[in-house]
């Protein structure tokens, strides 16, 4: 009785490992990188990381299939490398002997991927399940394109630019006109120019006096 | 008789601000840096200031000094020196008409980057992702985001230049806004945009400083301007420092004229004209040093992540420990882990690249591609990049701006000489007709095939025509109008008769210069056979060389021979006219008798 219980005791640890290979069917490979992810918080890989590993993908499982017979020791580890990457399986609680298949494991990851990252402090690009794509965010697309505000405010201000030089420059033009038409004979031959000399100066007048050639008060001498 | 003197400048200080707003353009900051690469930043220096002080400053000195005697736009001024050679202003004007329709397109797309970069995350930092959110866009994957962003997002440009497409909306916008603003700027007459260069002149040199303190202080900074400084010997040197003085200076265009008619008839343009072409160069020299230090920025990051993503591919293949590779021992390992283990080693040999920071920093580009890609890869990879975006992108478009005005007033001012369009037109509502017109045109090069149209403008409107509009310019005042006149008229303005060096240089040196300029160009285009052009190609995610379609020759040619042909037409002209003149006089005489 005794051998029978060692046999299919140390069995177990075997099954798992036949049921576990790299490159199996309904296997990942799972990387991590947490050296490039934390630099210098970057923890240690230990065994304990591992066992919070196999717990977390119990919990995706869980959450996804709603059955909550999922347990730690429904996921299988094997291959580890010192890269830190491995290969896992998951096996059917009900069934130990078989395994969950690919999909709907991917399934599962997929419901809880950013779970699954959080805990280890990872995100998509460094905690990789190979040959699941990670989820990239799609781009915030706001109702109105932001440059076309940018672009309303710019445009509006240009042209109420235009608008108050155009009707600045008209209101002047009108301005000058009317005092060219209010002006009469006198004030126009005024601002007629000959040589930057006005015609009225040389004209009309009797002539400019030339201080040089006057004298003060000497016309007559002093007795 | 009433006097309506011809507006003038407010200070000397807005007409020389002016005159470098319009020098200091977008080839400064994108020509010269490549130019200075190609050659070897000490090989092409010595070639540059040679031709700047004897081709460059001369044929500056001379352009002011019609300007400021003549007191005409283009047109007025080049009739008055010779009635037969009037039709050298008509050229010039020709020419600026093609340079304002093709040149505001660039301000279109300096403000839709400015306008972009006022989101959380720079859009053309990350690809878009497929309609299945699983992947990334294959075109964006196959080359990368920025090229994306600028060929499918801003563009949306067609596989080849048959390929009209429709007009681009968002395009569309924005080049209206851009001939609105140049229309804000020159509506009250080109003497009013002194105010205008006041900030367009000043801003890009303060962005230019800011840009140069933290290129300075970017990481890689130092491999690009060790690059830039390393000289190759290249005669090409030589032809590529005197058409870049040439272009870069805005001669030929008439808008130095245009300037120089509104100064007072006293004014000092010796001094001035030493004074802008100096700052012109000197600000081609420090705008290489700034794009420099982007370029060794960007060209060491893209090296580094080469390096990043090998030792990450080696460290997965090989399952090895995250920190056992270092990047300076990366050779190495290779070569070790593929003596080690072939097997495994050839799977991913394929994707084994060799990260080279020499070829990153090889991969030198001009034009937009430099300015809108390049630029904008090295912008997403500094920190607080929205600003830098903004700031970037802004000088750029005051850059433009300020050498649209130049642009315009060559177009405007010999046009409100003509006294019969001032007197059935206001001066807003011309102003407003050309921009009208220019815009709408314009408005050909926002299609989706519009970037290739644009190429053929940039490449052909204003260059072989400039050369001989300025080489007839330079033979009309040494020889037909009189080398001793035109001191005399120097004289009258400021003062003393320019110095023998100037006179040598404007009879024998500049045109010698420029005749070697044109053969060159000539015998290229002859050997180069059929003109080809860098298209799109969605699939490839890259640019393929495609020879122009005939229709497209057909405009090439027509943009050549449309400003030209206006010189022998005007004289041929002028020539019928003068005759018929001479005819009716001989009859009026012998009627008399």
């Amino acid at each position: 009785m005794l051998a029978k219980v060692l046999l299919a005791l140390s069995l177990v640890p075997a099954l798992a490992l036949a049921l576990c290979q790299p490159d199996g069917q309904d296997a990942y490979n799972v990387r991590l990188s947490i050296k490039t992810a934390l630099g210098a918080n970057a923890y240690e890989w230990s065994e304990s990381e591992q066992f919070l590993f196999r717990a977390t993908l119990a919990f995706a499982m869980r959450q996804y299939t709603g059955q909550e017979t999922f347990n730690v020791s429904s996921v299988i580890v094997c291959d580890e490398t010192p890269r830190v990457s491995f290969w896992f399986v998951v096996t059917n609680p009900s069934n130990t002997a078989t395994l969950i298949p690919k999909n709907t494991v991917e399934a599962a990851i997929r419901l809880s991927r950013n779970r699954i990252n959080s805990a280890f402090l990872l995100s998509d690009k460094t905690l990789q399940f190979l040959g699941i794509p990670p989820t990239l965010a799609p781009p915030s697309q706001p109702s109105l394109p932001v440059w076309l505000i940018v672009f309303g405010v710019v445009m509006g201000l240009v042209t109420v630019g235009i608008l108050a030089l155009i009707i600045s420059g008209f209101i002047e033009r009108k301005k000058k006109e009317k005092t060219i038409e209010d002006e009469d004979e006198e004030e126009k031959q005024e601002r007629i120019m000959e040589n930057d000399i006005s015609c009225q100066t040389l004209e009309g007048k009797n002539g400019v006096n030339n201080g040089a050639y006057t004298h003060d008060e000497d016309r007559l001498t002093q007795l | 008789m009433v006097e309506d003197s011809r507006p003038s400048w407010e200070n000397p200080m807005q007409f020389v601000l002016a005159c470098v707003s319009y020098a200091v353009g977008l080839g400064n900051v994108w020509r010269f840096p490549y130019l200075c690469q190609m050659h070897g930043g000490g090989g092409f220096l010595i070639p540059y200031l040679i031709m700047l002080v004897v081709e460059g400053l001369p044929l500056f000195y001379l352009e002011l000094a019609i300007g400021q005697h003549m007191r005409q736009g283009s047109i007025g001024a080049w009739s008055a020196i010779n009635p037969y050679l009037g039709g050298v202003g008509i050229a010039s004007v020709v020419v600026s008409i093609f340079l304002t329709i093709y040149y505001n397109v660039i301000n279109a797309w300096s403000f839709w980057y400015i306008f972009h970069s006022f989101q959380g995350t720079l859009p053309w930092v990350e690809c878009p992702l497929s309609s299945n959110l699983t992947t990334y866009v294959p075109e964006c994957e196959k080359s990368s985001s920025t090229d994306y962003f600028w060929y499918r997002e801003t563009l949306n440009i067609s596989s080849s230049i048959e390929d009209h497409g429709g007009i681009q909306m968002g395009q569309a916008l924005c080049l209206v806004l851009s001939w609105m603003v140049v229309y804000l700027c020159v509506l009250r007459g080109t003497e009013a945009t002194g105010k205008v260069v006041y900030f367009t002149a000043t801003f890009p040199y303060l962005v230019m400083i800011i840009y140069l303190i933290r290129g300075a202080t970017l990481h890689g900074a130092l491999n690009g301007l060790k690059y830039m400084f390393t000289p190759k010997v290249d005669p090409k040197a030589w032809i590529d420092a005197a058409t870049q003085i040439l272009f870069s200076l805005g001669l030929g265009c008439g808008s130095l004229i245009a300037f120089a008619s509104y100064n007072h008839h006293n004014n000092n343009f010796e001094k001035q004209a030493i004074v802008v072409s100096l700052i012109n160069s000197g600000t081609s020299i420090f705008a290489s040093l700034v794009t420099f230090s982007i370029y060794g920025f960007k060209a060491t990051f893209n090296y580094e992540s080469c390096l990043d993503r090998m030792q990450l591919l080696l460290i997965n293949t090989f399952d090895l420990t995250e920190d056992s590779i270092k990047t300076d021992h990366l050779d190495d390992w290779i070569s070790h882990l593929n003596a080690s283990f072939p097997d495994k080693f050839a799977t991913i040999s394929s994707q084994i690249e060799g990260c080279d920071l020499k070829s990153e920093l090889d991969t030198a580009v001009e034009g937009t591609g430099l300015a809108f890609i390049v630029y904008s890869e090295a912008i997403k990879n500094m920190g607080l990049s929205q600003l830098w975006s903004v700031l970037y992108f802004s000088m750029l478009l005051m850059l433009g701006i300020g050498s649209m005005l130049g642009n315009v007033a060559a177009i405007i001012t010999p046009l409100r000489d003509s006294a019969f369009l001032t007197r059935h037109f206001q001066k807003e509502t011309l102003t407003g007709m050309i921009c009208l017109f220019c815009c709408l045109v314009g408005l050909s090069f926002t299609t989706r095939s519009g970037n290739y149209w644009f190429s053929i403008f940039n490449d052909y409107a204003a260059t072989f025509s400039l050369l001989f509009i300025v080489l007839i310019e330079i033979i009309t005042v040494c020889y037909v109008y009189g080398l001793k006149k035109f001191e005399k008229d120097i004289e009258l303005m400021i003062g003393h008769r320019p110095h023998w060096y100037w006179k040598i240089t404007w009879s024998v040196i500049s045109p010698f210069l420029i005749i070697g300029l044109f053969i060159f160009f000539i015998a290229d285009y002859i050997m180069n056979g059929t003109p080809t052009y860098q298209a799109w190609d969605s699939d490839l995610g890259k640019t393929v060389t495609k020879e122009y379609p005939p229709f497209a020759q057909v405009v090439i040619g027509l943009l050549l021979v449309t400003s030209m042909i206006c010189v022998p037409l005007v004289a041929l002209i002028t020539f019928i006219k003068k005759k018929k003149e001479q005819a009716k006089e001989s009859k009026r005489s012998t009627k008399v008798c």
